[in-house]
Order: C-alpha cells, then structure tokens, then sequence
C-alpha cells in the first residue's frame, strides 16, 4: 500500500508510487512509448484504470507532468504512456532507460463514458500526439468489437513519420467494421496516402451523425475545425466528445491551474462533450 | 463578568507558550510588521492593525518539501516530510482566521493535503479583535467581523488595561489552563465597523459581468505581478517541482499565481488564456464565482491586503461593486 | 496654466483628433491620497487625469502593450528616460508614441491611504527636472538643472561599510523577499519574452522562495539592468516588503557612469556601453 502519513492512517496524496520502466519504444521522432511496472505488487494487482484517465509521472530531480494512460486495463500488458518531448519533465523522461525508476501517481480523472456509447457508431478523430488518449478507447472496443457499431478512425500528423500507432494500423485497419483513414500535413517520398489536414478528412469523408458519437483529441486549432465540421454534419454538441489538456500541477483539484470556469480539467474532467464545454463560463 | 488577562499577563503567558510550542506572532522589522517565530515575548509586536503578509504561510508555506528523494542502491526511495511539534499562531485576525478555514475547503477535501492537515492540525489559533477598521478593510462583508470569535481557538479583546479573553474551543480552554485569567466587570469597546462591499449574490453577478469589455480595461492597468496572491490569506495555487542540489533531491511545493505568465501555458506554448484580461479575470473569478460554485465559500475575506499592496491601485472592493453595476446592467 | 490643465487639453485634443488610441496618465487612488494609471481612449475620461507628487508610477511600461497602437503618455523626466531607452533597444517606434513631458517637482513617499510630504529620497539626488524626450511639455523648466555632490551619496554611504556588514544587510533584505516579480513587472527594462527567472530549461533559478533563490534572483536582476536602469525607482516604491532596490541598481549605474560617463536614456542614439563591444576595446583591468 501507499505509504500512510506518520499517525493520521491518511496517504499522502502527493508521494507517488515508485515504478520501473520496461520497455523504451521510439515511436516518432519526439514521442516514445513507455511500458512501466508498479514496483509494488499489491498495488499493481490494483491499479485500475479506464481509457480517458490519466496519471502523473515523474523524473526524479526535474519534476512530474500528467500524461494520459494509452494502454489498456483489461490487456493487463502493464501500464503504456506516449511521451513527447516537449518541456522539462518529457525531456528527462525520454532520457530514460528500461531498468530505470520513475514515479507514478494516479489514476485521476474521469473517463470516456464507452459503456454509454455500446450500439453506437464511433468515429474517432485524432491529431498528432492526440492520438494516445484514444488509443485505449479504439483498443477497448476492438477487444469488445460486437458491442459498438461502426468506427471510422481518421488519424492525422505533421508527416507520415509522425504517425504515432503505425505498428497498430494494420490491426485497426483489418478490425470488423472498422475504417482507418490517415492523413498527413506533408506527405514524404513513400507517402501515398491523403495529404489534407483533419477536419478536411472529416469533411471529405461525411461521417453520419445518426446514432453517432464523435470523439476528438489534438493540437486546439485542429479540434476547432473539426468541432464546426461536426456541427456542419449534423452532430450536436453532446456526440462530440474530446479530452481537455491542461496545465495541472496536482490532479488533486487543489493546485488550480486546471481551473477553467467552474470546471477542475483534473476531477471534472478531462473528458468533456462539447455540450458540457459549452456550459463553461470561461471558454478556451 | 468577563475572563479578563493584563497586558503583562498575556506576555508572560506568550512567554511560557513560546517554551512548549512553536509561537507565531506578529513581530516588527524594518518598519513592516510579519509573523514569525518568537522564543521571547519582548519580540510580539501588540500595536498592528494587521500584518504585511497573511499567516497562510506557515500552514502553507511559500515554499515547501513535499517529500525527499533519495537514491539508494538499485533503486529509490521517496521519504516524505514530516511536521513535529505543536504550534501556536497569536495575533491573527478575524479575517485571516476564515482565510485559514476557507484554504481547509481546497486542502482538506479527500484526498487531503497531507502537510497542510497535519500543520492544521497542530496549531493552536489565538485571535485578537481588531481594534479599528482600516480604511481598505471590509471583513463584514464577508461573513466575519473585527470580534469574530468562530474560527479560533481563543479570541483576545482589547479593553481598558487588558484583553478580556474569550475560550472558543476545548483546545482554546486546555491552553489557557494555566493562564492567569481573573473575573472582571469590563466591557468590550464597540467594534469597529468596517465599510461595506456590495458582495451580495456575487457569484449570481459574476455570471453575467463575464463578457463585458470592463476586464480588458481594467487590466490596461494591471501590471501582472504575483503581489495580491502573495499577500492574500485565501490565494492557495501553487507549483510542484523537483529541487535538485548538491546531489539532494526535494519534490517542492511553491505559491504561484494566475497573473504569472506561466501559470495555465501548457507545455509546448499553448497558452488557453492569452489576453490581459482574462488573466486578470480570472483571480476574481476563482474567488467570486469558481469557489462558490466548488466549494460553497467565497475565495475572499475582506483582510484588505490586496488593496493597499497592488502596486497600480486594482481594488477588490471597487471591480465588486462595477461587477455588481456590470452583472446587473447586463441583466435588465 | 497650471500642468494638469495643460495635459488635459493636449489628452483631450489628441483624442478628438484621433491622433493616438489613448493617453496613458494618472488618476486618484481609491484611496483618495495616492494616483494610478489611467488609460483615458474617451474625451469625456480626461477630466480624470491628476498630475501632482503622488504620481510616482513610471508609465513607459505600458508602452510596449500598446506597440502596435499609437498612444500618448504623460512622462516625467526619469520615464522620459525609459522611452529613450525602449527607442535605442528596438523596442519602441518614436513615431507611435506621443509624449506628454511634465516637469517634475520630485515624487513624495504615499504609502496606502498615508498622504506625505516627505520627497522619495531617490527624488532627492535627482539630475532631471525635465524630460529629456517629449513631444509637449507641461510645466515650467527650472532655470538650471541641479548637480548633487557625489551624485550617488546613498551609494557612497553603502560602499563605505565593511563587507560583513554589506552581507548582513542583503542577507536580511533578500531574506523577505517573496519573489512576487512586482519588481521586473514595474521595471520598463524589464521586458524579456522569458526572464531568465521564469526559464525551465535550463533552469538558472530554482523555484524555491527561499534565501539563496531570491538572493539570486534580486542580484541577476540588477545585473539585467547595469547601464540600462533609468533610475525611476519603479521597482523600489512597488517592492512590497521594502528591498532598497535601488542602491544596486545605482551601485551599478555610478559603475558605468564612471567607467564609461554613460547614463542611461539620455539620448536614444548611443548605444550602452554593456551591450556593444568594439574589438579596439581590451580589458585593461589586471586579473
């Protein structure tokens, strides 16, 4: 168990638990996959987690950042985080090795609703580093493929190096009653696919509202776009569901710096439909 | 008849305190009046109207190790922080008395602040009424008043030659077992009465002075230091970060404020609230409007510190009443 | 035509004519004793406008959030110095901003609320009565400018103390800081895109809010501003816990003012002396 605070049978919220890195995978030039493992057995036996959720990791001596979990629970393939290199804490985490410790806490937040969404068509639309919080979402209903309608995966990157699950395409591609459509901002020499920037794809593609659920993530100007092509379609704002990053330092709905309006992106969220967001009195 | 203790008397019981406990009191320094920790009580300053910072701090401290990180043989070993010893807060006023029970609605909501519950918890909170109304204080307005006795332990009030002492709680009573109290007929002076801030239906107002070119104007004038956060008895953000020096890693808790440029810019650039004025909204938003809804209590209370602090004059007590003003108009 | 009458009609002019976007000057605190800035974009707000010994803030800083508009600001001679200062480090055109010059009488010592006579002591070894730059000028200049002697007595006393004492008296100044930047946020030199205290990677300062983090901080600072301070006092009146600022600032400004006769924001052509190098130069110091 979590170690207590001294006399009060209380966990200190902010100790994290202490993890070793099993795997170190490059999956595009500045995102790698960590695979972990939770040191303590009682805990790992544990650790619970549905697709939307997310935890903090830390590099010791630099600090910890929130990283949405990519794998899934149910794989039981231990605990998946897509790392890319962009501040401080993401830094010294690619520096790491398999072998090397980290630390983990979590897991916080809400998740998305996929037990609401059994029957329906899913279409997920993610962008560049986007991509690893639906992740677990496409893996889960492919594990649970005769309980969902239809999906259409429309997955879009900088380059084609930038494609982040490309090991997976092919399984996605090949699932029943699944589509994978990529689409890249600048083709290379090998790249025959579409050249076209997400919302286009979605544009292009006209995925049908009926009985639908849209779920999003990416870069803010591409979930912008693609909120309006949605709408253009005929999606009302509860189909549209996406996941909020934000600066968060505790995931404990203490430290405020995920406050947006009277929302905490770190207990009410991240997972949010544009009904709820648009309920926010601030919006981003 | 009143418990009533001398001026000398309380010193010498402040004397004793200070031997077995932790004794913050307002001291003087350099013309500004701060709480510290005193070992004698020649050191507390009596004649403050309030002191420079909020007591926050030493429940709450600007900077804090949350735990240590020591790297031992094939592996790591995190070991957390520990607070020893009983504390005792004299002097704190009424106002920063409910800052402390506002920071209990973020800190001690499950899973709690381990530090902040144990620090909490551990101190003793001695108040003292105020004796007049500073011209930027409005403490009624929000829920106390200059002789609020609910959120300490004891309260002392000014009267005559003496404070007439006020046992609140049973941990109020057990300190005061060996104080020299005597009966006596004195009567409290009247409390002061601070002036008034239209706070009513604030968070009903907030709603509608959201949109309004008010923020952006008022924020031409804001010069985006961490000042009024600093010195408020309510601000509670704060950053975590690893402190690494001389081959000793701390995982430290730091303040940090909505008007820093860093404070919601994810990394990577993207900076969700990118203009003047709704960086500056957004403190009297959390307060007015976000606590209220999260939490039930208003992220304010009236200390006036933020007031006389700011260094371009942004006065809590006027953006209330042109919310008011702005909230209403918008509605009609 | 007493000074503020005089601002007032040039604001209200400037507005009506659409010349700039608004005049940036002061306006009485709620506090009735103190002033703070007013940004008048209306006609109808220049009545607000107050201009006496209470308006210490130096206004220029606000210039560069108003860098694509064409404003007016009310400048006393120290500020006038800072626009000088923002022209020659390419951070301001001349054109858009219009300059409102006040002579200036010396600024007193308002605390909140606490209404003084006594003149800043930074007043006190002032060498501009009148800006150096504007575009219009209310007041009367003084016949001749005054030249204290030494021109840095409050720097002269510090030097005068041993190490040991000079140690001890940073060490509790720093000691109280809280790190809250009102410093660096009222300082029109200030304006780095990211302060090197704000910088994650590399870190240079450590987040703690402890000695040895603000020592660094309040020192490095004052090293980001040696021949670039334009001696206003800004950082000093907002500090809220009374760090005298300004004698590192003009420990540093009397280095190169006899190192190199250089003050900062005289002129907006000579090029300060710590951020050119010319290869003629060598060090003559022996090290």
């Amino acid at each position: 168990m979590p170690p207590e605070v001294e006399g009060t049978g209380a966990v200190d919220p902010f100790l994290p638990y202490l993890a070793t890195i099993r795997s170190m995978v490059d999956l595009t030039p500045d995102v790698k996959l960590m695979g972990l493992e939770l040191d303590d057995p009682a805990i790992r036996d544990s650790f619970d987690y549905r697709p939307g959720q997310f935890a903090f990791l830390s590099a010791f001596g630099v600090g910890e950042a929130p990283f949405g979990l990519t794998s899934v629970a149910q794989r039981r393939e231990g605990l998946e985080f897509a790392v890319r290199r962009v501040g401080t804490v993401t830094s010294a985490l690619q520096e790491l090795e398999p072998g090397d410790k980290v630390g983990l806490r979590g897991p916080f937040g809400n998740h998305f609703p996929l037990e609401d969404y059994r029957g329906k068509n899913i279409i997920i639309i993610g962008g560049g580093i986007g991509m690893a919080p639906l992740r677990p979402v496409i893996n889960t209903i492919l594990d649970r493929r005769a309980d969902y309608g239809d999906m259409l995966i429309i997955n879009g990157a900088r380059s084609p190096q930038d494609l982040a699950f490309a090991p997976e395409f092919d399984t996605w591609a090949q699932a029943p009653r699944t589509r994978l459509e990529l689409t890249v901002d600048r083709g290379d020499e090998g790249w025959t696919g579409s050249v076209d920037l997400v919302p286009t794809v979605v544009g292009k593609l006209k995925p049908s509202s009926q009985n639908a659920v849209a779920i999003t993530c990416g870069p803010p100007i591409m979930i912008r776009f693609t909120l309006a092509g949605l709408r253009e379609l005929g999606f009302a704002d509860h189909q549209i569901v996406t996941t909020l990053e934000s600066k968060m330092k505790c995931g404990l709905g203490k430290c405020a710096r995920c406050n947006v309006g009277d929302k905490y992106i770190c207990q009410d969220g991240p997972v949010f439909s544009f009904e709820q967001i648009s309920r926010f009195v601030e919006q981003f | 008849m009143s418990q009533f203790m001398s001026g000398e008397d309380l010193r010498s019981w402040l004397g004793n305190l200070a031997q077995e406990r932790t004794l913050i009191a307002p001291i003087r320094s350099d013309g500004l009046v701060l709480f510290g920790a005193v070992s004698r009580a020649e050191e507390i300053a009596l004649d403050y109207d309030n002191t420079l910072l909020s007591p926050k701090g030493h429940l709450f401290p600007a900077t804090d190790t949350l735990f240590t990180i020591e790297r031992r043989e094939g592996g790591i070993e995190l070991v957390p922080a520990s607070v020893e010893g009983e504390a005792a807060i004299f002097g704190i006023r009424p106002c920063d008395a409910l800052g402390l029970r506002v920071l209990d609605r973020p800190f001690l909501a499950e899973p709690a602040d381990a530090l902040y519950q144990q620090r909490r918890a551990r101190t003793a909170l001695i108040g003292l009424s105020c004796h007049k109304a500073s011209p930027e204080c409005f403490c009624t307005s929000l829920g106390t008043g200059p002789d609020d006795p609910s959120n300490v332990d004891i309260l002392l009030t000014g009267a005559g030659e003496g404070y007439i002492v006020q046992a609140v709680t049973e941990r109020g009573k057990a300190l005061l077992a060996t104080a020299p109290l005597v009966e006596a007929e004195v009567t409290p002076p009247p409390a002061p009465s601070p002036t008034p801030v239209p706070t009513e239906d604030i968070a009903e107002v907030a709603r509608r002075a959201f949109d309004v070119p008010y923020w952006a104007r008022l924020a031409d004038r804001c010069i985006h230091c961490n000042l009024c956060a600093y010195v408020c008895p309510v601000c509670y953000c704060f950053d975590i970060r690893d402190h690494s020096y001389m081959g000793r890693m701390e995982r430290m808790r730091t303040w940090e404020s909505c008007q820093s440029p860093g404070f919601s810019r994810i990394a990577g650039g993207y900076e969700p609230r990118d203009t003047k004025g709704a960086r500056l909204r957004q403190r009297f938003y959390h307060k007015l409007l976000y606590m209220p809804e999260q939490f039930g209590v208003i992220g304010c209370t009236g200390c006036g510190r933020c007031v006389t602090s700011c260094p371009v004059n942004i006065d809590i007590r006027e953006v209330i009443s042109e919310m008011q003003r702005l909230g209403a108009s918008s509605a009609s | 035509m007493e000074a503020i009458e005089r601002i007032r009609d040039k604001a209200r002019e400037l507005l009506e004519s659409q010349a700039v976007e608004c005049v940036i000057g002061y306006e009485r605190a709620t506090d009735n004793v103190g002033a703070r800035p007013l940004f008048a974009y209306e006609p109808g707000e220049v009545a607000r406008f107050i201009f006496d010994q209470t308006c210490h803030h130096n206004l220029t800083r606000y210039l560069r959030d108003k860098k694509d508009r064409t404003v007016a600001v009310v400048a006393k001679p120290c500020d006038s110095r800072a626009i000088n200062m923002l022209i020659n480090e390419k951070q301001l055109e001349r054109e858009r901003v219009f300059i409102i010059g006040v002579v200036c009488p010396g600024m007193v010592e308002v605390g909140w609320s606490r209404p003084s006579q006594e003149l800043q002591p930074l007043c006190r070894y002032c060498r501009q009565h009148t800006p150096v730059v504007y575009d219009f000028l209310a007041g009367e200049p003084p016949a001749e400018e005054p030249e204290p002697s030494p021109p840095y007595p409050d720097v002269a006393e510090m030097e005068g103390r041993s190490v040991a004492e000079r140690r001890a008296f940073w060490s509790q100044h720093f000691e109280r800081c809280i790190r809250c930047y009102a410093c660096r946020q009222a300082c029109p030199g200030c304006y780095c895109t990211e302060c090197f205290v704000d910088r994650l990677d590399p870190l240079w300062v450590g987040i703690r809010i402890a000695p040895g983090e603000n020592e660094m901080w309040n020192t490095i600072r004052a090293y980001h501003l040696a021949g670039r301070c334009i001696d206003c006092g800004s950082c000093q009146q907002v500090c809220p816990v009374n760090i005298p600022l300004m004698l590192l600032n003009r420990k540093l400004g009397k280095e190169v003012e006899e190192l190199f006769d250089f003050q900062a924001g005289l002129d907006a052509e000579t090029l300060p002396p710590l951020v050119t190098f010319k290869k003629e130069e060598k060090l003559e110091a022996d090290l």
